[in-house]
Formats: structure tokens, sequence, C-alpha cells
């Protein structure tokens, strides 16, 4: 689809980044650019450039490791996807991680979704305090996640946990819980601090979400006689649609291949009840070496994100 | 606004770009060879300094730049990956344990470096450096810092049930059941952590375990003796333990100690450097002893740390040169003082070094190298002992037996675990 | 309804109700303050009150950080590597978002795919092939590095981000701006990007976080002390064997985001304050 190309030359037509040249140059220049497909491929192309150099070819250098039984250091022979069935069949460490990253994305988002959209739509609201409630809600983000990791160590720890003085002083439990050395309860952790640092991002985006619907609508809805309810439902919620989307999505893929908090607390353990796809993948590809087996438990999370992802974009491209 | 002229605007931006380049990039004049170097960031903050003032004067003494940096030793394996892959670093790195063995094809050989440094200390070394850094005939790596791992107990607890120091896992065994009781249990971890091999493999040798024989390639563990070795951990840990071992890192122990809580650890004598550091009361309960003994002889498992030089690197000669200047009589003692008594080189002649003779604490720990074995014994080091220790095979083995598992079964994973290993890792 | 008639209950509701969300937000921070301004004898003592100082308040764990450490080194080039690989991020995401959500060109789907396939494999596992890439462009230990290698993570999300943001605002605005004789770039730059200055904010703010919380790059790609970020240069220098200096690890975190959540404060007062201006307006 072109455009009518104006009638009227305008002395910076073509776009501010253009060099000054004479002026039918210009003019030819801008009818080019203004041709969708020219201009969208020149958008694009940044970052194409960007992600091809960096991702692309480390990537494709990384799908080649899995292929192989390579260590680090030495270069292995290509053994196809042995790597892959061997960790799917024989290695119960993995079957183990696939389902801890199970339990543990879908928990987590879940309650950040939940958790989010509440405090989006308290913030939403008119408060006292505003701007220091915000900043508040803000903290957890925004503390660099290896320190607020070793905070949060020293919270869970087996001698000087916060957290059991608390429960013990209120009678809850008799004696202090383990926090990271029993399976669940580490589980349970590592959710906890995960919420904890990605409760902001949910809420602040979806809370720009709702601040850019036009408060007429609900003056509309509210004068047909919709109460709160009816209003989040058939107006809050379809419009906030693309960006709840766009969040759930993000949130997702980093919470599926989080590193820091697993890292940090348990190491994967109490035997192997909290490793996480990237920190198996580091274990094995980085402590142990085995760069091509570490590769190939990395990519495993490739396929099932993809299928989300796919998902995903396929829904929050409907027009709303 | 003012006008600004065609050529000041060029200036300044040159000026302005200049300035971002000269902030990453070293300045213009410096034009001269750079050494470095990569190692832990140290148990004592003054060994790095020390280090660091070592490196200055030997820069000032040869005309080059000399740099070491710091990372905490966990994620050395990070930066060894990354370097060797990349094939561009640091001239020389440190290396613990198996890793020495790993990178052994890249590593340039030292064996020049060490027949020097023999003819002035001796020949006699611990058994256990040789094991590790002495690799195919060639010495990859030149040890500088293993930590004894003796027996941290706090005096006051182990005299109120009636007590001396432990001097075998038997006597540990049977005084941390005494101490359980009255609220001050001992502690081993049994989690991710290094500290967790460090005591297994110390353990399974006292009573004769292994986990492959000698060739390397028989797989070992699945034996009577680690049956027994199992069976005593569930005992300590169902009576003379608590369950927060299992969440303990190589830190947990340390934090016990020194809270007063725990009345004996298995580890480097950190806790007493912390305590006496922060001048902590609890400074003056503590005292160590040898490293226990078992029925099979008296055993444990240093962390051994060796600089090696890799061999992409542009300044061999410089690094060996470097490493003869850190060697040296008096740059050696330097640094072994500042090191509070952690930092320790493969030569038995260093043993008569102050360091350890001033405070009567600290005396046992030079001795102590004499029982070290490198992880896998009676088997070489290899990368099958790296991916069973990253891997946290033998810990995990543990924990499922206190954890509830039988013996039989717990060992019967582990053992399926150490075939895994074995026939997927090579060399 | 209720809304109306009891607005004081309904803003009493809302405050209470978002008084457990906030406790749990802000309570590690208020820990981990508490933890750094404490003296090591009460901090490891086990018969304290952890909730409190009462043994004085001690500025000790703050004067090793600042004095005995290259913090500010660190806190300064944190502060360059995000504020610069954000920069970079949002011009290239924004010019890609515009093109993929407004212009129609052969292989914009498949494009816009791809991207998100290639973001879906783990900075811990790229970063090792990455490191040569690093190598190649003659960037190994320098903070430049930080800078090329951040926006890989941080274009796909500001290019959705901004994608969802442009398909909101209608079409009408910038038919309207074409038709006067506006050329695309001028309708990008003068109409749809202020419209859209909520999402572009937020994006900016999340793409600085991800940056100054990111490890594993800043870790292999910089090893001479003064090149570190926060995040590493902290846990390099502070986590000593097995020895934590809980007080100034602590204190880094305090001192590592506070200057960040004031110019966050400052951000968002801005982008709320410019839409009851009525930005959106039709």
């Amino acid at each position: 689809m072109s455009l009518a190309s104006s009638s009227r030359p305008k002395s910076r037509e073509g776009g501010l980044l253009l060099p000054a040249a004479p002026f039918t140059l210009w003019r030819g220049l801008g009818q080019v650019l203004q041709r969708e497909s020219v201009l969208g491929y020149l958008l694009v192309l940044p970052a194409v450039l960007l992600l091809v150099g960096l991702v692309a070819y480390p990537f494709i250098t990384a799908l080649w490791l899995s292929l192989t039984d390579s260590y680090v250091g030495r270069d292995g022979s290509f053994i196809g996807l042995r790597n892959f069935l061997t960790l799917f069949t024989e290695d119960d460490i993995f079957r183990q991680t696939l389902r801890n990253s199970i339990v543990f994305t879908t928990s987590a988002v879940a309650i950040k979704t939940v958790l989010g959209l509440s405090l989006a739509l308290l913030l939403a609201q008119n408060l006292r305090l505003k701007r220091l409630i915000r900043g508040a809600v803000l903290l957890p983000w925004v503390i660099p996640t290896a320190l607020s990791t070793l905070g949060w160590l020293w919270m869970f720890d087996s001698l000087y946990s916060v957290i059991n003085w608390t429960l013990l002083r209120l009678g809850v439990i008799e004696k202090g819980l383990q926090w990271l050395g029993t399976p669940h309860l580490a589980m349970i952790a590592v959710i906890t601090v995960n919420v904890w640092r990605g409760l902001p991002f949910f809420a602040i985006t979806l809370l720009a979400g709702l601040m850019s619907i036009n408060p007429d609508l609900y003056e509309a809805a509210r004068s047909d006689g919709a109460g709160a309810w009816a209003r989040f439902r058939y107006i809050t919620l379809p419009l906030l649609r693309p960006v709840l989307a766009v969040v759930i999505l993000f949130s997702t893929i980093l919470t599926f291949a989080d590193f820091n908090i697993v890292y940090v607390l348990t190491r994967g353990g109490p035997v192997n009840s909290t490793h996480l796809f990237a920190t198996y993948a580091y274990q094995v590809g980085l402590q142990a070496g085995k760069i091509g087996e570490g590769s190939a438990i990395a990519l495993f999370m490739f396929p099932i994100l993809a299928v989300i992802v796919y998902l995903q974009l396929h829904y929050a491209r409907r027009e709303v | 606004m003012k006008r600004v002229t065609r050529r000041q605007f060029v200036r300044r931006t040159t000026a302005g770009l200049a300035g971002i380049l000269a902030y990453r990039m070293p300045p213009a004049f410096a034009q001269r060879r750079e050494i470095t170097m990569l190692g832990w960031s140290h148990f004592v903050p003054e060994s790095d300094t020390k280090l660091k003032q070592l490196l200055e004067k030997f820069a000032r003494e040869a005309n080059v730049g000399a740099r070491s940096d710091h990372v905490p030793n966990v994620q050395l394996a990070t930066k060894q990956a990354a370097e060797v892959q990349t094939k561009a670093g640091h001239d020389i790195m440190m290396f613990y344990n198996e890793q020495t063995w790993r990178y052994r094809d890249q590593l340039v050989d030292l064996d020049d470096v060490v027949g020097e440094l023999n003819k002035k200390y001796g020949t006699d070394i611990y058994p256990f450096c040789k094991e590790a850094f002495f690799i195919n005939g060639h010495w990859k790596g030149l040890e500088s810092i293993w930590p004894a791992i003796p027996g941290n107990y706090l005096q006051s607890k182990f005299r109120q049930v009636g007590e001396g120091p432990p001097d075998t896992w038997a006597d540990l065994l049977r005084a941390g059941k005494k101490l359980k009781k009255i609220g001050h249990p001992v502690g081993i971890q049994i989690s991710h952590c290094i500290d967790a091999h460090t005591t297994f493999w110390s353990i399974a040798w006292c009573f004769g375990a292994k986990v492959l024989e000698a060739d390397g390639k028989t797989i070992a563990i699945n034996s009577p003796k680690m049956a027994e070795v199992i069976e005593y951990y569930k005992e300590l840990y169902a009576e003379a333990m608590e369950p927060e071992v299992l969440s303990w890192d190589d830190a947990g122990n340390n934090r016990c100690l020194n809270a007063g809580r725990c009345s004996w650890i298995h580890n480097p004598v950190s806790p007493y450097a912390v305590a006496m550091d922060k001048k902590l009361p609890i400074a003056d309960d503590i005292n160590h002893h040898s490293t226990p003994a078992g029925p099979a002889g008296r055993f444990f498992a240093p962390n051994a740390r060796a600089y090696g030089i890799w061999k992409f690197s542009k300044n061999t000669e410089l690094a060996k040169d470097l490493l003869r200047f850190l060697y040296r009589e008096d740059n050696l003692s330097e640094w072994i003082q500042a090191g509070n008594g952690f930092n320790h080189p493969m030569w038995r002649y260093w043993e008569k070094h102050p360091v350890w003779n001033t405070d009567p604490k600290l005396r046992l720990l030079p001795a102590e190298g004499v029982f070290g074995r490198m992880r896998g014994w009676p088997a070489s080091p290899s990368d099958v002992f790296g991916v069973i220790d990253d891997l946290y095979i033998l810990p995990d083995m543990v924990a499922k037996a206190v954890g509830g598992t039988s013996t039989k079964d717990a060992m019967a994973w582990g053992t399926d675990q150490v075939k895994r290993v074995l026939a997927t890792t090579h060399g | 309804m209720a809304i109306r008639r009891y607005p004081r209950l309904h803003l009493a509701v809302c405050h209470a109700g978002l008084l457990p969300l906030i406790f749990f937000a802000l309570f590690p921070f208020y820990f981990m303050l508490i933890t750094s301004l404490k003296g090591d004898a009460e901090l490891y003592d086990l018969k304290a009150i952890p909730f409190l100082i009462r043994q004085g308040i001690v500025t000790e764990h703050y004067r090793f950080l600042l004095r005995e450490t290259l913090f500010s080194r660190w806190l300064l080039n944190s502060l360059l590597v995000s504020g610069v690989a954000t920069v970079i991020a949002l011009v290239i995401g924004t010019i890609a978002a515009y093109a993929l959500a407004r212009l129609r060109f052969r292989g914009a789907e498949s494009f816009g795919l791809a991207v998100f396939i290639t973001y879906l494999v783990p900075p811990s596992l790229l970063f090792l092939p990455l490191s040569q890439v690093v190598n190649a462009l003659g960037l190994t230990d320098s903070i430049a590095a930080l800078m090329v290698t951040y926006p890989t993570f941080l274009v796909p999300f500001c290019t959705w981000l901004l994608m969802g943001y442009f398909r909101t605002i209608p079409k009408e605005i910038e038919e309207c701006a074409l038709v006067d004789g506006c050329n695309r770039f001028q309708a990008l730059l003068r109409i749809v990007i202020p419209v859209a200055a909520p999402g572009l904010i937020c994006a900016l703010l999340f793409a600085f976080t991800l940056s100054w919380n990111e490890f594993i790059y800043a870790l292999t790609f910089t090893s001479a002390a003064d090149q570190k970020t926060i995040t590493v240069g902290v846990t390099n220098d502070l986590v000593r064997g097995d020895i934590y200096y809980w007080g100034s690890l602590m204190a880094g975190a305090v001192v590592g985001s506070v200057p960040i959540v004031i110019i966050y404060v400052m951000f968002l007062d801005y982008y709320v304050s410019g839409l009851t201006a009525g930005a959106v307006k039709d």
C-alpha cells in the first residue's frame, strides 16, 4: 500500500536521520522511504543485526554443542540426538528438573498474576502517599537480584532465620523449620523469592496498562448501571488483555529460565528437588565440564517455551 | 544558545569520544606487556592485598604490568570455561582439585620452574600435591593453597560431657550423642556444597571405602565398606546432628560453630579466623585437633589449589618468571604470613614457618598434609571424579540414606549414578 | 455503586488491602537495612532479636564497603552499562516495534517469531559461545562488552512491550497526520511516541532494571576489579571461601538500590502526570 506522496515540498522531508542532500535526491529518497516495505525492513534492520550476531550465532553454536559430547576446552565428536535421549530416558535428575521447572513456573506465574493484578488495581486508586507506596512496591524489583537473594538466604538460614524466629514466637511451630533443607519447603522458599522479586514487574506494567484505559468508558458504564465487577470484567480485562498477555508471557520465559535464585539459595538441592533447567545445565555443563550435555539440557527448555510463545503470540495478536 | 563553531564542535566531540574510549582502554603510554592472574577471593583479605603488593614489586623489577583479579572460588569454573573456549583471558589461572587434570592439555609444563624450586626446598612434598598436579609426567600446576581440614571444636562443650577432642570418627559419634543431648550437636554438611564432599571422602577413606578402583575404571562403590560409611552417617545424623545440615552451604557449618551452637565441625580454620578478626568471645573456646581417623587409617580430602599457565597466553615465559618470583623464598614467606596459615605450598620445608608456630591452636596444621589424598583415591584424579563431585552424587546418596532410604537402595542409586558418569565421561 | 456512596470506606478498604502486599514487598528490604546497620556481635548472636538493633547502630559495614572495596567505581560502571544498554535497546526496540505494529511487509510475522525463538535460550548457556564473539570484537574484560551484549535480552522485551502499546493507539491519529503531509518517520516521532510515552517509560525502566540486575554476562566478560558492576563486585569481594561478610553484603544491597528507586519514583511521577494532563485525547 503506497501513500500519496506529498505535493508540498518540505525542507526536512525524508526524516531527521538523513544528512543534507540535493533537493531532488531528497524527494526521491523520501518517496522510496514512503514505501512501507522499505521502511519496514530498514526499521527492523538494527534489531536483526544485533540478534543475528549476538544471539543467533551463539545459539547455533550451543545447538551444535548439544549434538556432540564436547567437554569444555576440548572438541567433541558428533553424536546426534544421543544427549537428549539419554537425558530423558536415563537421567532421573533431569526428569526431576523437568517436574521442578513446571511446578516452579506455573505456581510462581499464577501467584504473580493474581497478586500483581490486585496490586495494580489497588495502586490505580487515588491513594494518599501514592508516590511513596509506588516506590515501595518497586523495591524488590530494583534491588540487584544477586544481593537480595543473599538477603533471603539469611532470612531462611537454618540458625538465624527471622521467619523461624517469628513463627516460633507466635507459637505456630515448635521447632525451627529447615527451609532450605527440606524438599517441599525449599520449593516454597524459591517460589516465594521469585514472586517477591517479580511482583513489581506485574504490578507496575499492569498499572500502566490500567492508566491508559480511557476513564470515559468507565463513566459510560457506570451511568449505564454496571457494577464494579461488571466493569472489571467487560472493560478492564479485555482492554488489559494485550498488556496482560505480554507480561505473563515474559514472566513465564524469565521464570522458566531463572538461575540466580535457585543457585544462590539451594544450588539445586536438597537432593535436586529445586533444580531448574538453567541451574542443572550450569552444573553439568560448566561445573562438571560436560558442555555438550549441558547445552542439551538448556535446549530442552526450547520446545516447551516455543509452544507457549506461539500460543501467546497468536492470542495476543487478535485485535481487541 | 551560544553558537558553536564547527571546529569547536568537532574538537569537543572528539575529546568526548576519546574520553569514553580511554575509560576502558589502557593509557597509550603503557603499551608495555601486562601479565594477569586470576585467583579466588581468599578467606583472608590480607593475603590478596599482599599478592597485589608482590605483583607491584615484580612489575617494577621486570618493567611490565602485573595484575591479579579475584572471583569467589565457586565461580572459578565459569571463568576457566570461558577463557579456554575463547582462548583469551588471563595468563595465569587458579585451579583446584580435578580442574588441573581437566585442562591438562591447555596448560604449559612447569617442570623447569618446579625443578629450580625443588633445589631450594627439597623434594619432600605432600603426596596429594603430586597426585593432583603432576600429570602424565609433567608438572601442570604450582600448588599454592591447601587449607588443612582439622576438627574444629568448642572446648567447653566437650568438657561438659566429659570428652576430649575426638581422635577417631567413632569417638566423634560417641561424643556427638552426648553433645546433641545438651543442645550442641555436631555438624557435617549433607548438601550441594564443597564441604560435603570433603568430609565424605575423608570418612570413606578412613573406613577403607572407595568409589573406583585404582585403575580408574572398575566400580568399587558398592561394597560392605561403603555400606558401613552410609550407616555411620545415618547414625551420626540421627543421634548427633540436626536436620539443618541438609540445608547448609559451605558457610553453614562456620556459622553454626561461631554462633556457639554446634560443638564440632570439619572445616579449615576459617571460623577461628573470623572469630579472631571480629573479636568474638567464642574465639577463646574454639580449638582444633587432627582430622579424625578410622579403622583404615587417617585421611582427609584437601581442596588443593594451584596456579597454572594457559598455553594460549602470549606471555608464557614472563608468567614463569612471575611464578619464580612469587615462590622466591622471601616473597613466599611474606605471602604465607599474610595468609594466616591458609597459604601453603607443596614442600614440607615450609612447615617450620612462624605463621603456624605463633598461635598454638594452629600448630598442628602443616603436618596434616601427609594425610591428604585427592578425591577419587586410589584412582588418579580425572574427569570422572570432577563430574561425580560436581553432580553432588555422593552427598545426595547420603542425603537419601539419612532421609529414610535403606542403605542398600541408597548405595544402589549411587552406584547407578557413578556407572552413568563413567559411561558418559571420557578422560 | 457502593463506591459512589461510600468513597471513604472504599478508600479505607483499598489501603487495608494494600497493607499485606506492601509488607511483603518491604519487609525483606527493612531486614537487609537492619542487618547492614547491626554490629557483628549482635548479628551473630543467637539470642538477639532479628528485627531490632539493640546494641547500637553501626556504620562499620558501610565504611568497609565504601572505603575498602571499589564500590563507588562499581556503582558508576553499573550506571554506565545500564544506561547505555537501555538507550540502545530502546532505540532499536522502538523502531522495530513500530515497523512490526504498523507497517506491512513480507517477513514481518516470521521475523517477530524468530526474534523470540532465539530469546528462549538462557543467558546461562549462551554466554560461553557469546564470549567468543565478544573476544572477536576485541571487547574482552571491559564494560563495553556488557553494553553490547545486554541489548540482546533487552531488545525482544522492549519490542514486544512497545508493539502492544503501539497497537492500542488508534490508527486514525496517524492517518490524520499522514494525510496532512507527514511521512511515516515524522508520524512516528511526533505523534506515536508521545502518546506511547507510558509504554516507553515502562520499557525504559524495565530495561534498566534487567541490566542492573544481570549477573552471568557481567561475571564472564569482566575480570579487572575496576570493570566490574555492582552485582559482580559485591559478591566477589564480600564472599570469600566460606566466609560471608553479611553486614557489608546487605549494605551493598541497600546502597545499590536506593539511588535507582529515587530515579524510578521520579519517572513514575512524570508519566502519571503526563497522562492526567490529557495525553490520551481523541
